[in-house]
């Protein structure tokens, strides 16, 4: 930790040119303290996908060039990393990336993500090549398709809340907002993926089984979604215990 | 007006901590001074919102054994209700925040005692 901070310092004094979320002088070549510092609330956020870039000035609806003319005059924060304006860019499966990643090993999670894609594609293609005829137009294979319908499989449409009534703890059913339940469906599959496996498999074989078992609605997570739904229909007598 | 009407008070206060007629009422802990800040809260509770969405879609539930794909139509009406809700409570919250009906807000009535504090240390 101390050493990425010295390297933080490093490379601020040789850019020296930060604005810092401190009010002060920006002198070049002077160090400045960059791990806790915020972006003023000014700053705006960047757009990479290309799409947006490539409207005419005709199509543009008046919200849009509202919006660029902001842009033209406000300062924007520096794009993260892991965000590109690639055709592969993926948001769902760089936050999936990121929540399988241990001790902030990218490389590793990164990898074990692609050899799993790359799984599927070839169990799909095998089935793809054994099946009939009239089989054939049904098989998906296209791995990041499965990937999000097997996700969208597993989430969650209530989740259950923990609420205190009357000295009494009751577990009430309350609605979820997408990102808990991308968050969810996410977690689930890689605690399952961890936890209820064979010693010798390795976690991209797991992976990829788990998925194409969501995208066809069978496999654990899928039940632990339906038994979240099971218990949240038995406690909908609590539902008015919410106040929100 | 306001001297008349603080020196009253203090007299009441002195007659309630004071042991010469009969016992105190007031036996403070610690010091009597006002805090230089004001609770944050909702008076009125609200109730549960989208109960009818969720219980019409737990009844197809049960009917369909769970399956998700039979109950498509009554989840999409679940969520819309969520989001209208969800809506609704952030427009309440902004109404509140612009329009105070005769009252300070919580929040604004910290404001302005912070920009006047009780004077703690003697300088």
């Amino acid at each position: 930790m101390f050493i990425k901070q010295a390297e933080q310092l490093k490379l601020e004094k040789q850019h020296g040119q930060v604005d810092s979320g401190h009010q002060g002088v920006i002198r070049p070549g002077r160090v400045f303290l960059v791990r806790w510092s915020r972006y003023n609330p000014y700053y705006l956020e960047p757009e990479p996908r290309k799409e947006v870039y490539h409207i005419p000035e005709t199509e543009l609806t008046p919200e849009q060039k509202e919006e660029r003319e902001l842009k033209s005059v406000r300062p924007i924060k520096a794009a993260t990393n892991s965000v590109t304006s690639s055709v592969f860019n993926d948001p769902v499966l760089s936050k999936f990336v990121n929540m399988m990643m241990k001790d902030g090993d990218k490389i590793i999670a990164k990898g074990i993500i692609t050899q799993t894609l790359e799984n599927m594609k070839r169990k799909q293609v095998e089935k793809y090549h054994k099946a009939p005829e009239g089989k054939k137009a049904e098989i998906e294979c296209n791995p990041y398709a499965i990937f999000h319908q097997a996700l969208e499989n597993c989430k969650p449409v209530i989740g259950l809340a923990s609420i205190q009534k009357g000295g009494k703890f009751y577990q009430v059913p309350i609605p979820l907002t997408d990102n808990r339940r991308r968050f969810l469906a996410m977690k689930w599959m890689i605690t399952e993926c961890r936890d209820n496996k064979h010693r010798r498999t390795l976690m991209y074989e797991k992976l990829s089984q788990e998925l194409l078992a969501a995208f066809s609605k069978e496999g654990n997570v899928v039940k632990r979604k339906h038994e979240l739904h099971k218990m949240a229909e038995s406690n909908r007598a609590y539902a008015h215990y919410r106040w929100w | 007006m306001a001297m008349q009407g603080g020196t009253a008070l203090q007299e009441k206060v002195s007659r309630m901590l004071s042991r010469k007629q009969k016992k105190p009422v007031l036996k403070p802990n610690k010091p009597l001074v006002l805090k230089d800040e004001v609770a944050n809260r909702k008076i009125k509770k609200g109730e549960a919102t989208c109960v009818t969405e969720m219980s019409m879609m737990m009844a197809c539930w049960k009917q369909n054994n769970f399956v998700d794909t039979l109950c498509s139509n009554e989840m999409q009406s679940f969520y819309k209700c969520v989001e209208k809700a969800q809506i609704a409570v952030k427009d309440k919250s902004e109404q509140q925040t612009i329009g105070q009906s005769g009252r300070l807000q919580p929040k604004q009535a910290t404001t302005l005692l912070k920009r006047y504090p009780n004077l703690h240390i003697e300088v």
